[in-house]
């Protein structure tokens, strides 16, 4: 996928198929490091342990793993391709943790994208479900979670359209406030 | 053929207005791994590609490439065209995916030749 943001969106599908309530996605940058976080959790219905070699595997296509689809591994792809890996921690009924790692400034490291949007989407689409997004750049954070924008917004339903664009904006702006790196600097000639 | 008469017949969008576009293109790569092509494109190489990113100038400015093809209608970031314009790297746009997009410049004398 060219861009991090729908391989996030991929995965908290997969969260809202296993019958998740709570949604959260933490991203973080340590760039003294040079690496990156992406770490999707949720309270599903969990993945039972068996089964998570097969996840990862995309040439297994027995049926409940079909459920899940390409997510993972492509996901873990993508992580491998940039020095880096995937880990799938679940258990069944109480929910999955995807945490993957990659080299930061790896030349190949996809495009954050429009996380934005992302969470917009899922966020209005999914009214009924909790979701928090966290990103850390070296110990500066921004996080945005939608029981506490739920208090704020009152007698506006979550799935107005205005918020949307609202958390779009939010994070866009939260973002560049922490110096959030957007796709990989390499190539420093450009700077 | 000159870059700009390339564009021309292959009706390509011009994404970089003012860059000039009379470099002699011969040869061109199609890889969408910016690794890949930083490994293997060479100078002059027209370049096509689906990524959008502000490092797909820099390649071009480290490959000395003669131009970048955006395919399936992609269209470049807005910090990569002001980057584009500032290292005078053309970029295009063509709403054909790569593998029609590049079988039109092999047609016309284009090829891959390393």
């Amino acid at each position: 996928m060219l861009e991090l943001s729908l391989h996030i969106m991929d995965l908290a599908q997969n969260s809202l198929a296993a019958g998740a309530t709570r949604v959260e996605v933490r991203i973080e940058e340590f760039l003294a490091e040079d690496r990156l976080i992406i770490e999707i959790r949720d309270n599903g219905r969990g993945i039972p342990e068996e089964m998570i070699p097969r996840v990862t595997d995309p040439f297994v296509t027995s049926r409940k793993a079909r459920a899940v689809g390409l997510g993972l591994p492509l996901f873990k792809n993508a992580a491998e391709r940039c020095g880096g890996g995937m880990r799938v921690h679940s258990e069944a009924g109480h929910g999955t943790e995807v945490l993957a790692w990659f080299r930061l400034d790896h030349l190949d490291r996809a495009p954050l994208g429009n996380i934005g949007e992302t969470m917009g989407i899922l966020i209005t689409a999914n009214p009924g479900v909790d979701f928090v997004y966290e990103h850390r750049v070296d110990g500066k954070a921004y996080r945005l979670e939608t029981p506490a924008m739920k208090e704020i917004l009152g007698p506006i339903p979550i799935d107005d359209p205005a918020v949307l664009e609202f958390v779009r904006r939010d994070i866009e702006e939260g973002l560049r406030k922490i110096g959030a790196g957007t796709f990989p600097k390499t190539l420093k000639l450009l700077k | 053929m000159k870059l700009k008469e390339i564009a021309g017949r292959l009706e390509w969008e011009l994404k970089t207005p003012g860059v000039p576009l009379e470099a002699e293109v011969k040869t061109g790569y199609a890889s969408d791994l910016l690794s890949d092509v930083l490994a293997h494109a060479i100078e002059g190489d027209l370049w096509v590609t689906r990524q959008t990113h502000l490092n797909i100038v820099a390649i071009a400015v480290m490959r000395d490439l003669s131009g970048i093809l955006l395919v399936s209608g992609a269209e470049p970031d807005a910090d990569t065209v002001e980057k584009a314009l500032e290292k005078s790297v053309p970029i295009f746009r063509t709403a054909l995916p790569t593998f029609e997009a590049v079988g039109r410049l092999y047609q016309i004398g284009i090829s891959g030749e390393r």
